[in-house]
């Protein structure tokens, strides 16, 4: 599918802990997975299992008691015409002038909340002719003419008005366009959408997943795109991460994890679906609540939950697993060197 | 196919699944852990209550930490000058102060006092002096430390014009100056809470009136106003009643404050998702407020009640020190400051401050307190 | 913001009238009235050489009006300040009420305002630099020097400073002017020279109301430094400098600047504690003085003046408000 040519973000074995007063929280514990332009790779998992951490590493932007320290993000930068440049973003000081240059220029963020995501003491133009102004020589009055185009583009309508109105007396909707023309307006190489419809109404919803796809497609952007929403997930997707405590546990392109997925969580998450049947049954929960960060289960973090778990999940940590090239599970079921031994002392 | 559903199945099992009765006890029990365990870990607020807490163990028992009556007096020593205590006499406990003379100043001839070092006068722990009626019930004459001839002068912290012990008279404002702020903070939260609860709760034009009411009573400069107030008790009333008078005055001016804080918590809580989420499971009305509003909203009413008490504390001591406050015989610390009112005695007798410093440590332990309980209280950071 | 402005003007106008019927309540308030006192004082000072006839008192009675019902005697009051700005007659200093106001009134204004100023000065930097190094020493170091500024009674700094000039310096120090200026009449060399000594007692003044605010900045931007604005700010490459002042900063003000509001009380209240302890020539010690002589027109005219003084105050805030907040100026 993506051949390596088109790389743009690769990271690899990614940990991010907060140093909290009540301990240190594995908020992602060895995250892999890469990003390629013209790409959808969509990120699912239950509630404060690091998706937005992750996100927001690729950034640097990581909230205070929280730091990298362990793994590697590489930005692929397109130099010149043929030549391709490595940056190690993870190296990077977070309040540095080099990351600084990378934000908003080569991977802009749009977020969940685009009622509070935008400043209200300043016009929608204002906030949107800042980035542009910031990363290239526009003067004024072309970052004005930028402005325009861009909120033409997302489908603002009358954008002559909305560039000089303020963002609360937009619908949310309205403010999540702005946010996608404000993160689109440098032309970045990747777009990373942090549950962008999840505070908005379904219609919304559909047109503003519509919009994100569309601009994939013209601008042949990378896009990392967070959701619960298995639905969009099957919707919009290349390829899926599905995240859990930290790890990310299964990682397929979306015909496999739809059709032929292989981690019991997966396979729970999948079933957690609704179908409409003739017959309405009960809808499958996967049992039992995501554990407290603070309480991270030994072994493998899945396994009081985990329909298929066996004595040895609660000893080993899981590596992942390949399966065919691009399938990875990170699941014990699939590690025979850690299952022998147990065996072999059982019996 | 659109598929929400799972959305709400995920977020339901990230809050812990539907909840049900026994969830419902569960959570708060843990919120006021949680505060607990909040509140430990801020030092200063812990400090700052073990403080609080000694000083009203010290006013509650005034006559028991007081080596003698507030109102003992002795011509004899009059502006007498602070003496140091020593506890232990040839190595073994027995603590005892140096007695005073006279000196002539050299320069002025003008007769000042002087430690004399070579009169020692022995004290006692458990030490029976002066006697007392505690509380107005009991018969006692026992005190924490006092001379053991009680004759002796003992003047830990000096004493004032007409010769009486400035550390017991500080002790037994306590009892005067503390008690101001909680009645005064009582009176202000009951008002408070009905005004600013039928604000948030009836809404409407009614909310509007009391909020415009208070608008209006808040711009007001509050000193002017207790000056004013406070000037037109009559000289005649007694202490107790100029005691409740004051107190009524000083909370007059407090209760806004904490009316606006009630309102906005209601208003703040009729929206928060978990009431909401509480509406949803069909949690009943009334439990709904006791289980879930109460808890979430009585943390930030301590609070603010803790952070409101230094106000009257401090209103208190104003106006008694501009002598419009509490009268004599009654003794709290601002009336012990009106004799600090001319500075060439301040400069002679710099001792008469100590109730000052007595009152910026219980000032700032309150501080220190209500902050901790504050920060404790809030539940998101 | 017109309509914005007008209901708070309006608001304001009906506060002022609120006050109003207050500070007359106040006059109200001591046994006896007017006329009583005045007699009082009479008899005392001509040392019972004549007794005062009841007619004369009835007709005192008439003449000030005291013999109609109380809402009658409320619009003469202040209908006579309205339109003849006359206060009343003070019996104590034997003057003008109206006199004193004016006399008095511009130099607590003054310390009031100096003592804002400098607040604003010290508070709004102090603010930032501790929210934006929470938790850093300098915080801390400002934290305790805040919670020092709030314990202690501001008439206890002013003692203080009284005793610290009276042991070791010249005593011109402290008062609003120097000893050639004192009775003076106005010149831009007597008005420098009260700048000169105002900042004494506006340091006095405003150092409780400069801990409440440090701790109030520091509240607000630290609650703001989380929004997700911030955050979409910092997404875009800004530095952290330019992002702090576009942006939390900006909004952190909003409460800031409603606080003229309400410490403009505090202010006064502090002009009149601090002035009285220092005998300062503001409204204070007059107003004290009055207050203990039920001398009552006097105080209430202070009151009034004081009241409304601070009203207007909230209503600059106002405006002040609306011009830096959209979200208020376009409701
Ligand atoms: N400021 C912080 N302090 C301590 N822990 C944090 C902090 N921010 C995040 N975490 C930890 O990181 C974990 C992952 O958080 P993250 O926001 O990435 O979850 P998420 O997958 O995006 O969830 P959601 O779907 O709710 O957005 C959380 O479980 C939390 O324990
Ligand atoms: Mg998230």
């Amino acid at each position: 599918m993506a051949d390596n040519n088109n790389l743009l973000v690769q990271v690899e074995d990614l940990k991010i802990h907060f140093f909290t007063n009540e301990g240190i929280v594995r908020a992602v514990d060895g995250v892999t997975f890469d990003i390629h332009s013209g790409e959808t790779l969509c990120m699912v998992g239950e509630s404060g299992c690091g998706k937005s951490v992750t996100a927001r590493a690729l950034l640097q932007i990581v909230h205070r008691p929280g730091k990298i320290v362990d793994g590697s993000i590489v930005l692929y930068r397109q130099k010149s015409h043929d030549q391709i440049e490595k940056v190690r973003i993870s190296d990077l000081e977070p309040k540095g002038r080099e990351i600084r240059s990378i934000r908003g220029k080569d991977i802009s963020m749009i977020f969940q909340e685009p009622m509070t995501s935008l400043s209200p003491m300043y016009t929608v133009g204002n906030q949107i002719m800042e980035t542009i102004m910031l990363h290239t020589k526009a003067d004024k009055n072309q970052a004005r003419a930028r402005t325009l185009e861009l909120l033409e583009f997302v489908g603002i309508p009358r954008p002559n008005r909305i560039i000089d109105e303020y963002p609360f007396r937009l619908s949310g909707g309205m403010r999540q366009r702005a946010m996608i023309a404000m993160a689109l307006s440098c032309n970045p190489r990747l777009l990373i959408a942090d549950e962008p419809t999840t505070a908005l109404d379904v219609t919304t919803q559909a047109q503003i997943i519509d919009l994100i796809q569309g601009l994939q497609k013209d601008y042949d952007m990378g896009v990392l795109f967070i959701t619960h929403d298995l639905g969009v997930v099957a919707e919009i997707a290349d390829r899926v991460a599905v995240m859990y405590l930290g790890n990310v546990v299964e990682y397929s392109d979306v015909y496999t994890i739809f059709n032929d997925p292989q981690h019991p969580y997966t396979q729970s998450l999948l079933r957690s679906i609704p179908k409409v049947t003739a017959t309405r049954e009960k809808l499958e929960v996967i049992r039992g609540m995501v554990p407290s960060p603070f309480r991270r289960p030994s072994g493998c973090p899945f396994h009081p939950r985990c329909p298929k778990a066996m004595p040895v999940c609660s000893e080993i940590e899981p590596k992942t697993i390949s399966l065919t090239e691009n399938h990875q599970v990170h699941c014990l079921l699939f590690d025979e060197d850690a299952k022998k031994p147990v065996r072999e002392m059982a019996s | 196919m659109t598929i929400n559903e799972i959305d709400l199945a995920l977020a339901d099992r990230a809050s812990g699944g539907p909840s049900t009765e026994s969830d419902v006890r569960i959570e708060v029990a843990t919120q006021w852990q949680l505060m607990w365990w909040k509140f430990r870990r801020h030092k200063l607020a812990m400090f700052g209550g073990a403080l609080v807490l000694f000083f009203y163990l010290l006013a509650a028992f005034a006559e028991f930490f007081a080596p003698v009556n507030f109102t003992t007096y002795n011509e004899q020593y009059v502006y007498a000058p602070p003496q140091m205590i020593h506890f232990f006499r040839e190595g073994k406990l027995a603590p005892y102060v140096y007695g005073y003379k006279f000196e002539r100043d050299p320069v002025s001839y003008k007769k000042t006092w002087a430690i004399d070092k070579s009169v020692i006068i022995p004290l006692r722990f458990f030490n029976h002096g002066d006697p007392y009626k505690f509380w107005g019930l009991f018969r006692g004459d026992l005190h924490l430390i006092g001379p053991v001839n009680a004759s002796d002068p003992f003047y830990l912290l000096g004493a004032d014009k007409s010769g009486r012990d400035v550390f017991s008279r500080i002790i037994y404002s306590a009892r005067v100056s503390l008690t101001v702020g909680l009645v005064g903070v009582a009176i202000s939260f009951t008002i408070g809470i009905l005004v600013g609860g039928i604000s948030g709760l009836v809404g409407g034009v009614v909310d509007n009136l009391i909020q415009r009411l208070i608008e209006i009573l808040i711009s007001i400069p509050t000193l002017p106003v207790w000056l004013a107030l406070a000037a037109m008790v009559p000289l005649s009333w007694s202490a107790l009643r100029v005691y409740f008078m004051i107190t009524v005055i000083l909370s007059l001016v407090g209760w806004m404050g904490l009316a606006r804080v009630v309102r906005s918590k209601f208003l703040a809580l009729r929206e928060e998702d978990f009431i909401m989420a509480a509406q949803l499971d069909g949690v009943p009305r009334g439990r709904m407020i006791t289980k879930h509003m109460i808890p979430s909203f009585l943390s930030h009413i301590i609070a603010s009640i803790t952070l409101s008490i230094p106000g009257m504390i401090l209103g208190e001591t104003a106006l008694s020190f501009l002598g419009l406050g509490l009268r004599p015989p009654v003794v709290s610390w601002g009336v012990m400051l009106q004799d600090t009112q001319k500075v060439a005695v301040i400069a002679i007798y710099p001792w008469l401050l100590f109730p000052a410093v007595a009152v910026i440590i219980v000032v700032l332990a309150l501080n220190f307190l209500g902050d901790g309980l504050r920060d404790a209280a809030d539940p998101y950071q | 913001m017109w309509k914005y402005l007008f209901r708070r003007f309006l608001s304001m106008l009906f506060t002022v009238w609120v006050i109003s019927m207050l500070s007359f309540a106040l006059i109200q308030l001591p046994p006896g009235d007017y006329v009583t006192t005045l007699v009082n004082q009479l008899v005392a000072t001509s040392a019972g050489s004549s007794t005062i006839s009841s007619e004369y008192i009835e007709q005192l009675r008439e003449m000030y009006g005291f013999n109609q019902p109380m809402y009658v005697q409320y619009f003469k009051w202040i209908g006579k300040i309205l339109t003849r700005g006359e206060f009343g007659y003070s019996f104590v200093y034997k003057r003008d009420a109206a006199v004193m106001i004016t006399e008095r009134l511009p130099m607590s204004f003054a310390l009031s305002f100096a003592s804002m100023i400098l607040v604003w000065a010290v508070a709004l930097p102090i603010g930032i630099y501790s929210a934006v190094r929470q938790y850093s020493l300098g915080d801390y170091i400002f934290s305790f020097m805040g919670f020092i500024g709030l314990a202690v009674p501001n008439f206890l700094l002013a003692l203080i400073l009284l005793f610290i000039t009276y042991k070791y310096f010249d005593k011109a120090m402290i008062g609003l002017f120097s000893q050639e200026f004192a009775s003076a009449p106005w010149s831009m060399a007597k008005f420098v020279d009260m700048l000169k000594h105002l900042w004494i007692p506006a340091t006095i003044i405003g150092l409780g109301g400069t801990a409440g605010l440090i701790r109030t900045m520091r509240a607000n931007l630290l609650d703001e430094l989380n929004k997700p604005y911030v955050e979409t700010a910092r997404a875009k490459g800004l530095s952290e400098r330019r992002l702090l002042w576009k942006y939390p900063v900006r909004h952190a003000m909003n409460p800031f600047i409603s606080t003229i509001g309400w410490a403009l009380p505090g202010f006064v209240a502090g002009d009149v504690i601090v002035s009285i302890v220092l005998n300062l020539p503001t409204s204070g010690p007059v107003l004290f003085n009055a207050l203990k002589a039920q001398d009552m027109y006097v105080a209430a005219g202070f009151i009034l003046m004081l009241s409304i003084l601070t009203v207007i105050g909230t209503f600059i805030s106002d405006i002040l408000l609306a011009m830096l907040d959209p979200r208020i100026r376009l409701q």
